[in-house]
């Protein structure tokens, strides 16, 4: 016999009154956990967010860094060096 | 790290769901008396086990918090009352919709279990609003915790006052004197009272873990880029852990 065709003549959960019941009362734990779970996904994609602005920041900083170079130049900086040495 | 062993405590706490939902549903024997209805059980009385133990796990958080000063012990104990509401909430529904189903009605007022599990409902769902009208953050940890600890040590008294008092509709589940449960349902009731525990401290990680996330990346905003990028907090319920202490 088929086992879809065995399940629906024979269910795991009956289709009556009592049936209906049981499952209510397991459907309102799973809701609550899906429920938390959809909560938990907003606030993850918050910090998704807060985290992409920062690295936004970083790169942009990085990129500034890059194109206007320290205004103390490497003569002055090796000056300063040997001074320090001697 | 509060998000260390996370991973293997979903994988678990997904098989001992999985594995309760089998069994309910395809070993569990039916109930002489009540028939199917009486697999409500396997959901509501574990729920209800884990909502009120979690109470006095609160309310040992808060006694460390209080003997160590660490916020973080506010901050568990906070977290774990948080969600043994929500498990609260879910006891009193199933709770309901089994009451429904046997007795025809919703809720019996007379009945002392189904009543005293309310009170004890209410009276945890003050704590969050104690926690808002005191803005300062040190004061408001203090008085959370005193509140924690004074409302555990209630919850395991209720429990016993409950059972000692002339039920008239509500069963003694492990009255051994009745008979108590046999094997196959106490083995089923068992595994399912670990999978809503294993889940209720899943979730208490997740929200620990979300929380202090939260509190890093807003630290490190402040370092990047100054105080002024970072919003203020305003008055919260919330304990506010300071980063630095976050492990």
């Amino acid at each position: 016999m088929n086992p879809l065709a065995l399940l629906a003549a024979a269910p795991a959960v009956p289709y009556d009154k009592a049936g209906r019941y049981v499952a209510a009362a397991f459907i309102v734990l799973f809701a609550c956990v899906l429920i938390y779970v959809a909560i938990m996904a907003t606030k993850l994609q918050r910090l998704e967010r807060d985290l992409t602005d920062l690295n936004a920041e970083l790169d942009r900083r990085e990129a500034s860094r890059v194109e206007a170079p320290d205004p103390v130049g490497p003569a002055v900086g090796a000056a300063t060096t040997q001074e320090t040495a001697s | 790290m509060y998000g260390k062993g996370l991973r293997a405590l979903t994988f678990a706490t997904l098989i001992a769901l999985s594995a309760t939902f089998a069994l309910v549903v395809f070993w569990a024997p039916n109930d002489a008396d009540q028939g199917f209805i009486q697999k409500i059980f396997y959901v509501h009385v574990p729920v209800a086990i884990v909502t009120l133990v979690a109470y006095v796990v609160a309310g040992v958080f808060a006694i460390k918090h209080l003997r160590s000063d660490d916020r973080r012990w506010d901050l568990r104990s906070y977290v774990v009352i948080h969600i043994a509401l929500i498990f609260n909430v879910v006891g009193l529904a199933t709770g309901a919709i089994w009451a429904k189903a046997s007795w025809g009605h919703w809720w019996v007022w007379d009945e002392p279990t189904l009543v005293s599990f309310l009170i004890v409902f209410l009276l945890y769902a003050t704590y969050q609003p104690l926690r808002f009208s005191i803005e300062d953050p040190e004061k408001q940890a203090r008085y959370a915790s005193v509140f924690a600890i004074i409302a555990g040590a209630f919850v395991p008294l209720n429990f016993m006052a409950v059972r000692m008092a002339t039920s008239l509709v509500h069963p003694r589940t492990f009255a051994t004197a009745e008979g108590g449960l046999p094997g196959e349902m106490m083995f089923v009731f068992l595994v399912s009272l670990v999978a809503n525990a294993l889940l209720f401290w899943l979730i208490v990680k997740y929200e620990i873990t979300q929380k202090n996330v939260t509190w890093q990346l807003r630290a490190l905003r402040r370092r990047l880029l100054g105080d002024d990028a970072v919003a203020p907090i305003g008055r919260s319920a919330a304990p506010t852990i300071a980063p630095e202490r976050a492990p």
